[in-house]
This record gives C-alpha cells, sequence and structure tokens, in this order.
C-alpha cells in the first residue's frame, strides 16, 4: 500500500465532481530550469489534475519529433538528470497536493541504481513513475522497489495490447492506466476519428480488469479530441507534444498567457463532460 | 513472449508496450515457421542461387607467410552485395512475406545492410524503406544510390548524432506506428529479444560453413577465429559454430578510432558500461547518468554505442575475448590486404584483419588463424582515398 495516495484522492475527487482529468506533461529543464517551473507552475494554476513530468533521454524511442527535440535541447544545455529531479522537488514544495509522475527511460534509473533511483524519487515528491521501455514482462526489476518507495508504477496499455497482457499490466499498475490511443509516438499529428470510436471496446475491457482510471494519451492536442475520449468511457487525457509545441511557437513574453488559455480550455472541454 | 532472451544479465526486452504484440507476433514467427521445411528449403535455395553460398575459405599464403601464422579468410566479401548481411536480410525478408507482410523498413549504418534489405526486398516484392544517418549518407554515398537503383526509399535522419544509432530510433518509431503491415528488418544480433537470437540463427551458416572448409583443408579446427564488432552480427555468425569447440580461440575486434584513451571510439565492450538502449541490456557507451554517447570510427558499419548483449555475455565468461584497432591500424591493414592478396576489404573487417596480424606477430605465431573477411571495401574507396591525400 501506499501511504499518501495523491493519485487516489484526486481521481475519487474528479469522479465525484464528475469531471475528467487533465494531466499536462512537459519536459523537465525545458527550455531552460526557470522557464520550465514557470510552464509546471501555469498548469496547476490552470487546474491541471496531476503533471505528467518527462527526464530527458539521448534516445527516446516512444516519443515523437516535438519531444525528442525538447530532450535533445534539454541534454545539450548540460542540465542533468538530478537538476530535473531537483525541480520536481521545488514543484512539490510549491504544491503539495498534485499529483505528480514522471516519464523516464529505463537507462537513467539504471545509471542511478533502481533503489537509489526511487528512493530519490520519493524525496522529491513524485507519486508515480512511468518507464517508458519498460514492458511488464520486465518490470519485475523495480515495482516492488517503486511501492517499497511509495510510488506508484504506472504501465501503458495500447490497442493492440491483447488480453492475456492486459491481465499481466494490471496486476503490476497502480495510479492509472496510460492509454495509447493511437498508434505510434507521442505527437500532434491529425487523429483518425474512426479508430478513436473503436477505444470504446478497449476501454470496457481495461474497465473489466481493473478499477483504476484510464487517462487517454498520444496524439491528444484539442479539447475536441479530448471530449472524443470522454466519450469513449476514458477518465481524462493527457497531453504533451502540443503543450511543448505551444511553448516553442509561443512569443516568450506572452507565453504563459498562451499555455494558460489552451490549459483551460483543456479542462473546460473536460469539466463539461458527464462522466 | 516465450522467453525474454536474456544472455546472462544481458539481452531481454526493454521496449515500449506499444511494441509489445509486434515483439511477440514475431517471436512466435520465428519458432514456427523459421524450423519449418517450406522456409529451410526457400531459404537454403537462395543462399545458393541467389546470394552465391557458401562462400569460400581462402588460405592467404602471402599475408601467412609475411605474418608468421596461417591465416584463412572467410569471404563473406564476395557474397552477394558484397557483405554477410545478405544472410540475415534474405532470412528476415523470407519470413516477413512469409508472415504476410509487405513493407519491410531497417536501419543502416554503413549501407551494407541497406543495401542487402534493399535486394531481398527487390527480389521478394516488398515494400522497402532504409532509415540512415544524414552523416553516414553522406559517408557511404555510392550505397544509397544502390538502395535507390533496388527501389529502396532512404530516409535521412537528421536527429542525434545523425548515425546508426539515431537510425535505429527512428526504425523502432516507424515500427510502433505500423506494426500491422511492416515487418523491421534489423541488422545485427543486438535490439530486443527475438532479434539478437534471431539475426545469430541467420548469420551462423558463416561459421557452420567455416568449421567444415577447415577440417577440409587442414583437418582440425582452427586455434584462432577473429572477426569485427559493431553491433556484432558477422562475429556472432562466424563465433556461433566454434563456441562449442572450447580448444578455439575467439577474438572479436572493436573500433579504437582514434584511440581509446581520445574518447573517439566504439570499443564498447572495453570500455563500455552496463545499461539499457534500443530494446536491450547490454553494454553502453554512456554518461554517468546514463545519457547515451556517440561512437566514433572510420568505418561506419562500427559506429554503434552499444553491442550485442551475447557479445557482452562471451566476455564475462571468457569464452570470447575482445580486443580493439585504430583507424590507422585498420587503414594500414585494408592496404596490407590490397598489395599481397589483390582482395580490396571492407574498413570493417580491416579491423579484424589487425587483430589476426597482432596475434600472429605475437602468442599465435605459427598457429592457424580464421579471419571472418565480412564485405568488401569498394564503399569505403571514398573515405580511404581522403585519408591517403
Amino acid at each position: 500500500m501506499i501511504s499518501r495516495d495523491r493519485y487516489r484522492a484526486k481521481f475519487r475527487a474528479l469522479k465525484e465532481a464528475k469531471r475528467g482529468a487533465f494531466m499536462p506533461f512537459t519536459v523537465l529543464g525545458w527550455p531552460d530550469e526557470e522557464t520550465s517551473f514557470n510552464i509546471i507552475k501555469t498548469m496547476i494554476e490552470s487546474d491541471a489534475s496531476a503533471l505528467e513530468l518527462g527526464i530527458a533521454f539521448s534516445d527516446p524511442v516512444a516519443d515523437g519529433p516535438i519531444i525528442q527535440a525538447a530532450a535533445h535541447k534539454v541534454i545539450e544545455s548540460g542540465y542533468t538528470v538530478n537538476q530535473a529531479l531537483d525541480l520536481v522537488a521545488r514543484v512539490r514544495k510549491y504544491n503539495d497536493d498534485i499529483p505528480i509522475g514522471l516519464l523516464v527511460y529505463y537507462n537513467h534509473i539504471m545509471a542511478m541504481g533502481v533503489e537509489k533511483f526511487f528512493a530519490r524519487a520519493e524525496e522529491c515528491g513524485v507519486d508515480g513513475v512511468l518507464v517508458a521501455d519498460l514492458p511488464a514482462e520486465s518490470s519485475d526489476e523495480v515495482v516492488s522497489i517503486a511501492t517499497g518507495n511509495n510510488i506508484s508504477s504506472i504501465f501503458i496499455v495500447s490497442p493492440l495490447t491483447r488480453e492475456e497482457r492486459l491481465d499481466k499490466i494490471v496486476k503490476h499498475a497502480r495510479g492509472f492506466i496510460y492509454l495509447v490511443s493511437r498508434l505510434g509516438v507521442t505527437g500532434t499529428d491529425e487523429r483518425d476519428a474512426s479508430r478513436d470510436t473503436r477505444l470504446t471496446a478497449l476501454i470496457a475491457s481495461i474497465k473489466k480488469a481493473t478499477e483504476l482510471p484510464v487517462l487517454a494519451g498520444f496524439g491528444i492536442s484539442t479539447p475536441a479530441h479530448a471530449e472524443r475520449m470522454m466519450a469513449s468511457g476514458a477518465d481524462g487525457v493527457i497531453t504533451g507534444s502540443k503543450i511543448v509545441d505551444l511553448v516553442a511557437k509561443a512569443d516568450p513574453t506572452n507565453m504563459e498567457a498562451e499555455l494558460s488559455a489552451y490549459l483551460k480550455s483543456m479542462v473546460s472541454a473536460l469539466n463539461s463532460v458527464k462522466v | 513472449m516465450r522467453t525474454l532472451g536474456k544472455f546472462g544479465k544481458y539481452g531481454g526486452v526493454y521496449v515500449p508496450e506499444t511494441l509489445m504484440p509486434a515483439l511477440e507476433e514475431l517471436e512466435e514467427a520465428f519458432a514456427t515457421i523459421v524450423p519449418g521445411d517450406e522456409f529451410k528449403s526457400r531459404l537454403s535455395s537462395l543462399l545458393a542461387d541467389f546470394a552465391g553460398r557458401p562462400t569460400p575459405l581462402y588460405h592467404a599464403k602471402n599475408l601467412s607467410d609475411k605474418w608468421g601464422a596461417q591465416v584463412f579468410l572467410k569471404r563473406e566479401d564476395l557474397l552477394h552485395g558484397g557483405a554477410h548481411k545478405t544472410n540475415n536480410a534474405l532470412g528476415q525478408a523470407l519470413l516477413c512475406k512469409m508472415m504476410g507482410k509487405e513493407r519491410v523498413i531497417a536501419e543502416t549504418g554503413a549501407g551494407q545492410h541497406g543495401v542487402a534489405c534493399a535486394m531481398a526486398g527487390a527480389l521478394l516484392g516488398l515494400q522497402t524503406e532504409v532509415y540512415m544517418g544524414e552523416v553516414d549518407m553522406e559517408r557511404q554515398k555510392p550505397n544509397v544510390f544502390r538502395m535507390q537503383l533496388l527501389g529502396t526509399t532512404v530516409h535521412p535522419v537528421k536527429t542525434g548524432s545523425k548515425t546508426l544509432k539515431d537510425a535505429i530510433n527512428e526504425a523502432l518509431r516507424d515500427w510502433i506506428a505500423n506494426l500491422e503491415n511492416t515487418h523491421y528488418l534489423l541488422g545485427t544480433v543486438a535490439g530486443p529479444h527475438p532479434f539478437p537470437s534471431m539475426v545469430k540463427h541467420f548469420q551462423k551458416i558463416i561459421g557452420e560453413e567455416a568449421s567444415a572448409q577447415i577440417q577440409e583443408k587442414i583437418g582440425r579446427a582452427p586455434d584462432y577465429v577473429v572477426a569485427c564488432v559493431g553491433g556484432g552480427s558477422n562475429a556472432m555468425g562466424i563465433f556461433a559454430e566454434f563456441v562449442e569447440q572450447t580448444s578455439v580461440k575467439l577474438v572479436g575486434v572493436e573500433p579504437a578510432g582514434a584511440g581509446l584513451e581520445t574518447g573517439k571510439h566504439g570499443a564498447v565492450l572495453a570500455l563500455g558500461s552496463f545499461g539499457c538502449v534500443h530494446g536491450m541490456k547490454s553494454l553502453v557507451l554512456q554518461t554517468e547518468e546514463g545519457q547515451i554517447q556517440e561512437a566514433h570510427s572510420i568505418s561506419a558499419g562500427l559506429d554503434y554505442p552499444s553491442v550485442g548483449p551475447e557479445h557482452a555475455f562471451l566476455k564475462d565468461t571468457g569464452r570470447a575475448r575482445y580486443e580493439s584497432a585504430t583507424d590507422q591500424e585498420a587503414l594500414a591493414a585494408f592496404h596490407e590486404l590490397c598489395r599481397e592478396e589483390g582482395i580490396i576489404p571492407a574498413l570493417e573487417s580491416s579491423h579484424a584483419l589487425v587483430g589476426a596480424k597482432k596475434l600472429a606477430q605475437g602468442e599465435a605465431a605459427g598457429k592457424t588463424i580464421i579471419v571472418n573477411l565480412s564485405g568488401r571495401g569498394d564503399k569505403d574507396l571514398h573515405e580511404v582515398m581522403k585519408h591517403d591525400k
């Protein structure tokens, strides 16, 4: 059991208020530490339900071009994994209630040592860790250590995940299920609406296997996408590439206002749908 | 999956969930289609009639006299396409065809694997697309043109180091998005299970032939088998048959680039540390906090910051040992083979020649050494001319 389960508390509150969850993502330290902190602060102030924060990796195979470019920029700037974790601690100090998830690649955990990584993550106020390249088969190496440090192991389910794999995944999963809502990597490419409707059956089968909330990510960038995911039965959405793209293209003097307007449009779309 | 494909603590399956269904499907096909009679007979006739197997085992008498050991060259340079890569490309392309997929994608460094895939794709009617780092496209222009002639689309990779490691990332991303109709034809004994075992399976014919051929020529096993190691497919291909023959010493030769002390090298087995990249655990060139570093070598085909997991395992168990050769040493060996034997070797294979020469002039004086001459050097002429100026 996890001693202070911020995910559980937040998802319960959302359910009672009949609201969908909005989980924005950004890369820690991008484009620089101060701006990164301001982006995250804007997310919290725009009423994000939870945060998903990525540690920049040199070879992020699950990510598309937008997040990859941001990650490479962070690495080139000399920003370290330890600095990224310190930034998480700073965010936790700023807000003690919002659930914080980390998106990491396994090599960073191995480099620090599994035990040390999760101990450090707990110290920094992390609630959940999704290891992008650690499928359920190989996850025994970290799940018990994560749980021992009060950290939920987050797992991905994709449209091609078959039932016996789903059983394996939900056995380890805590916090929420990260539903990859379309094949491919992260990004803002056009969505195929007919495929979205087929997600309904998948979400129903996940819900049969677990009580955890299902959040849809990958290619979710507009309020309309969010509404479609909710209509398919999801409990909320995760948006990453769109945020990184928006910040990259925004006029720096006006970035926080633009970002805030976008985040609020997503939150309001998720609030207007009855869960 | 049936197994996780571990070699001691190395190997395994470390990929995003989105890729798991494709790996499960591939493992199943490898376990059921590949051992079947239809697959075996189609592949063996392709290897014989299309690719030109068996390749000769050639006693290089001039080099033997000069170096003071009996040097035999396993002539994979004579295989169709000019390198051992054709063995694996034909095997996987045929598997792809029999799995009912119509599209193959591949990564390539030197371009040899890309060319092999392009040939196999043209032959078997598969839509073929190859990811190649922009830097490598510049270094290996003739191979880019060869792929295009064979009807393959070459996608330039402009991210990261713009070399092999980034080409693998892009190919994996493509596969994640298109796994329903696409097979990823990985070119080396690396990546997630089942690739290290499957690529070894398709390359082990090199060692099987060499073992029979040396028996025929000298009536016994060789004392040494030497091969270059980037990802490690030609080395694993020739080592596999000899691993059980414990009297045979197995020596891999890694690229030392500008020198091990300069940081500009690809000597992963010598200087890498335990890590996880491209779907496997292996030795990796990385920073202390786990960012993957770039490898450096004159030879694009050895320019890879990790290595097949079974090599890391063979190193740990002591069954194989791994030496290294610098760019300059490889160039010298390249010229030596041209002049002494009338064979223009690939710069990759030139690293193996350096290893063999050092052995012949040291502990292996008078002994029998098989060198895997994994490819021919036509693709490297431009690079060599640049250094000869």
